[in-house]
């Protein structure tokens, strides 16, 4: 066929040899490139290029809710390799000038080894001054080594804040795999507590400077006149709902102590104070931070960086009594006049003893004295299950869902609990305990805050937090950040006879009568938590003023004793500070080691 | 081994394979461009989802019965045709071309479909045992045919993909029978065409080499000379276009005849692109460590400029074996079109041949600063799921033809 051939040759012929010679004709352009002019056009690579300069921008400052300061950023230097450019032979030399121990630098450097080669590593935060000016005099003979100036955080107020503020540390490899599209590695992120829920806000908007560079890394210009450029955007203020002086106060007197202390204004749920001791230092964690450090910290047998106020769970002990009370008068089972005969205990199968013989007591002689007798009938009138569903009402038993994460929901035991592990007919002895507060009944610090505040508010609140909003980078306002409305649909009239006996505890005569001060009122209650494991711990919740309240306080103190001789003692100094804005007059005064041993009144509680 | 000879008489390995690893290396390539990059690095995720979607469509295509094709060749370019002009209209400009249309969810380049819809269309047309390639009114209705999808992609404005229309019109006519005199009539207009962009001197060398061409076969005066003023007005046609070009096109096409005169302007990506691939030596810099990849010298390096990021961090070892790949893959095809049971399929496969052809030498030409730079992709290589979706669609057509060679009815 004539149509088979072309000039005589086979069209699939000439075809074929078309794409061969296409082949052929890029195979050896490509040998020219890239073999015989390799050297040429590897220098012109190498002579010219862009760098291209990341702006880390800074990240927003803590202000407290009167608007001190009390995180904010302070320069540091910061030592960086730029892996392409550095010769490994400088290791032994670096390493001694920082201070480090033989194979740092190969180490962080294998760590990076999947980033481009082109991007610097940070090899050491913090640095001292001196290296800084040894590295000036000698930067030639360093290639590939820079150093730039960062932002660290640092603690101006001289409050702790530990498990509150958090701290910010070198982005995870895992964290950096799930959010490459914003963090490149080296880069510090929140780790905890307000640093880590509000990252987002903190962290800002990254910039990029592009310029070019020549073969020795010295800069020859802008790269397209800078029109790629991207400035930095600040990250947002954030506005704590905490409140310096009292923070301070509580953490000085937490000194040497185990425990927690969280402070809630009522109305608000906002967090005024919160407090986990041991706590730590985080400056220690602004540069550098040793191992010896962190070996210290998390090998302490107090476990400092547990935070105790969202994260222990202990029984109430007789702080725990409000709750009992609250759900019987809700439903009825009692009324103000109801009266429980009190002879010094109270038998149902074995018998369970009352530090006293009250005698006839009504609801609020109940609380005032702390009298067991009376509650250990009254879980009983009110029936468990519904025990534990007021329980869960008030917040016990499930998160409270504050803003910081980090929190365990405690354990209310109801019907179903006991049936699984002791079968259907669990003994019902077991109840009469729950009714004080004690046995399985496990609640945070956090929880116990925040019940408080519910009584105080007549069971209305918002969840509790820490952090009220951020403010705006032009007009400086406060744009407010939402969180849950809460409302028990507890009567008025409960919460209200359950405020008188805890204002009859202070001011009548209950068990921290001792705490009285001079022009304002004070509602509390007091309790011990029988600790198997050795002494108990102190409790104490309470409020103030009695009308209006404006602070409603949790104090766990563990391993002292009694709550109205240890616990107490703390809030009134809270109070006191808070409230009537003086310095405690005589600071021996809040010590509870001060306080007479013979006060009976505070061992006849439980 | 009898189950084996089954499999390879119905399913034809070696295309398939040689396309898995121009999609492996191609996916490599875009993971190392866009890692780095600030708001590109989602891609290469977005490619490995294209790529399996590609292959589940190449299986779909391979498994119709064999006259779907010749069945669906004029709805099929009508309705290219339709997208083509609704993409004038309703189309999103993508780099100075009015050339993507979102459909939901997704954006395609109309422009891609129509490639097909052009081959089955001229395919169709070639076929027929009435069309005789040599007759005046046959090519004019072939070159219409193949045209009309141009005009329209010019309108959008897009240069590069009109490039690879004429190349593909070019080899089906070819393929179809035409004769040397014909084919010279098609050519050399657009051959004086181009040297009238160089200059009066390549044009009037040019016109030189038309008229000892047309003395040498003998043709009529008349006609001769008829076609000589074609060719003289193509090139000053080519300057008219020329002139009436928007600057940065223009600016193309002047650094293309020399890169240098404007470093840092139109000249900047073919020189970078050449530099990459040159510093890339004999190995190559390694995955993720090309400087010029990772810098970002090279803009949008993921699609039209993705082998710079082979000839970089895989050196020339790795732009071989590319280009290997390429070779194998193209003259099996070539061999599958003269084995095709009909000229409709023969003709089908050699447009799609002609259109990974063409974009091979388009986009390679390019990088290696053969030619000018004229962005469209490397088949199954850059980044792009229209692009891989349609070549893997054309591919599956490829496959189709090569099961049912010996189906005769």
């Amino acid at each position: 066929m004539k149509t088979e051939s072309f000039a005589s040759v086979p069209r699939k012929t000439i075809i074929s040899l078309l794409i061969i010679a296409a082949f052929s004709l890029f195979g050896f352009r490509l040998f020219q490139m890239q073999v015989v002019q390799h050297t040429s056009f590897d220098q012109r690579s190498a002579g010219n290029s862009i760098k291209g300069i990341e702006q880390t921008p800074l990240r927003g400052v803590f202000y407290d809710r009167n608007l001190e300061v009390v995180v904010k950023n302070q320069p540091a230097y910061t030592l960086r390799i730029t892996p392409a450019d550095y010769d490994r032979s400088l290791n032994r030399l670096l390493e001694t000038v920082i201070d480090a121990d033989s194979g740092y630098i190969d180490r962080i450097l294998y760590n990076n080894r999947l980033y481009s080669r082109f991007i610097p590593v940070r090899i050491k935060r913090g640095v001292d001054f001196k290296v800084i000016a040894w590295y000036e005099e000698n930067s030639e003979h360093l290639p590939g080594v820079d150093y730039i100036v960062e932002m660290q955080r640092g603690y101006p107020a001289g409050i702790m804040g530990s498990h509150m503020f958090g701290y910010t540390k070198e982005i995870s490899p895992d964290q950096l795999e799930r959010e490459k599209d914003y963090y490149r590695p080296g880069d510090y992120v929140g780790h905890n507590g307000i640093e880590k829920a509000y990252e987002n806000y903190l962290r800002g908007t990254k910039g990029y400077i592009y310029i070019l560079v020549d073969s020795r890394r010295r800069e020859i210009g802008s790269y397209r006149g800078g029109e790629q450029d991207t400035p930095s955007i600040k990250g947002h203020d954030l506005v704590l709902t905490i409140d310096v002086e009292i923070q301070r106060l509580a953490e000085q007197m937490m000194k040497g102590k185990r425990g927690a202390i969280v402070a809630i204004e009522p109305a608000t749920g906002e967090i005024l104070a919160m407090v986990s001791a041991p706590d730590y230092d985080l400056n220690q964690f602004s540069y550098v931070t040793t191992k010896e450090f962190l070996d210290d910290l998390y090998s302490d047998p107090d476990k400092p960086s547990f935070n105790r106020a969202t994260m222990s769970v202990k029984p109430p002990g007789s702080t725990y009594k409000m709750l009992s009370a609250l759900a019987a008068l809700d439903l009825g089972v009692i009324n103000e006049n109801s009266t429980i005969f009190c002879g010094g205990g109270f038998t149902y199968g074995r018998f369970f003893k009352c530090l006293g013989s009250h005698g006839a007591v009504n609801v609020t002689r109940s609380i005032e004295k702390s009298c067991n007798t009376f509650y250990y009938r009254l879980i009983y009138k009110i029936g468990l299950d519904k025990w534990a569903k007021y329980s869960n009402k008030m917040g016990f038993g499930k998160k409270a869902g504050i803003d910081i994460g980090e929190e365990v929901a405690g354990l209310i035991p109801d019907s179903k609990y006991y049936e699984r592990i002791y079968g259907h007919n669990w003994p019902r002895s077991i109840m009469a305990s729950l009714g004080i507060g004690q046995g399985e009944v496990s609640v945070s610090p956090l929880q116990l805050a925040q019940y408080c505040a519910l009584i105080a508010n007549s069971g209305k609140s918002y969840t509790p937090h820490l952090v009220k909003g951020y403010l705006d980078d032009y007009t400086k306002e406060l744009i407010p950040f939402k969180f849950k409305e809460i409302n028990t649909g507890i009567s008025e009239k409960a919460f209200s006879l359950v405020r008188e006996g805890m204002h009859l505890v202070v001011h009548g005569s209950g068990t921290a009568t001792r705490m009285r001060i001079e022009g304002l009122e004070i509602a509390g209650k007091t309790g011990t938590a029988q600790n198997p494991h050795g002494k108990d711990h102190a409790l104490f919740v309470g409020f103030a003023p009695y009308e209006n309240p404006k602070i409603a306080i949790a104090v766990i103190v563990e391993n002292v004793g009694f709550g109205g001789t240890h616990a107490a003692p703390i809030a009134r100094a809270m109070f006191e500070t808070y409230l009537l804005g003086d310095k405690p007059r005589k600071h021996e005064e809040v010590k509870p080691q001060t306080l007479s041993p013979m006060v009976l009144g505070a061992l006849s509680e439980n | 081994m009898r189950i084996d000879y089954k499999l390879n008489d119905k399913f034809d390995f070696p295309i398939f394979f040689t396309m898995f690893f121009l999609l492996a290396i191609g996916l490599i390539a875009i993971y190392s461009a866009t890692v780095n990059h600030l708001t590109m690095s989602d891609n290469f995720s977005r490619q490995v989802t294209w790529a399996i979607i590609s292959l589940v469509v190449f299986f779909i295509i391979y498994s119709l019965p064999s006259n779907t094709f010749r069945l669906s060749a004029v709805p099929v370019y009508l309705v290219s045709l339709f997208f083509l002009i609704v993409v004038l209209f309703l189309g999103k400009t993508v780099s100075g071309a009015k050339s993507w249309l979102d459909i939901g969810p997704f954006g395609f380049q109309p422009s891609e479909f129509a490639k097909l819809g052009t081959i089955l269309a001229l395919a169709f047309f070639l076929s027929r045992r009435t069309t005789d390639i040599d007759s005046f009114k046959d090519i004019i209705i072939a070159l219409a045919i193949g045209f009309l999808p141009v005009g329209l992609i010019l309108l959008e404005p897009d240069l590069g993909s009109s490039f690879v229309y004429v190349g593909v019109i070019l080899l089906m006519i070819f393929w179809k029978g035409i004769s040397v005199f014909g084919l010279f009539v098609v050519l050399s207009p657009g051959f004086v065409a181009l040297a009238a962009l160089f200059g009066l001197y390549y044009f009037l060398g040019a016109l030189l080499i038309v008229g000892v061409a047309l003395v040498f076969f003998k043709r009529d005066l008349f006609f001769s000379a008829s076609i000589y003023a074609l060719n003289i007005g193509a090139g000053f046609f080519a300057d008219y276009v020329y002139h009436a070009l928007s600057p940065h096109q223009q600016k193309r096409i002047q650094s293309f005849i020399d890169p240098d005169s404007d470093p840092l302007g139109a000249g900047y990506n073919s020189i970078q692109a050449m530099v990459a691939i040159g510093s890339g030596g004999i190995a190559g810099k390694g995955f993720l460590n090309g400087n010029q990849t990772q810098l970002q010298y090279i803009p949008e390096q993921w699609t039209d400029f993705i082998y710079c990021v082979i000839g970089e961090e895989f050196g020339f070892i790795g732009a071989i074996i590319t280009l290997t790949l390429f070779l194998i893959l193209l003259l099996r095809i070539l061999k599958i079109c003269a084995s095709a049971k009909d000229e409709f399929l023969s003709l089908l496969s050699i447009g799609i041949l002609s259109i990974y052809f063409v974009h091979f030498l388009i986009n390679i030409g390019m990088t290696i600063g053969l030619l000018p730079v004229i962005g469209i992709p490397l088949p199954f290589v850059s980044y792009g799921g229209s692009s891989l979706l349609i070549n893997m669609c054309m591919l599956g057509i490829i496959a189709n033809i090569y099961r049912t060679r010996k189906q005769f009815t």
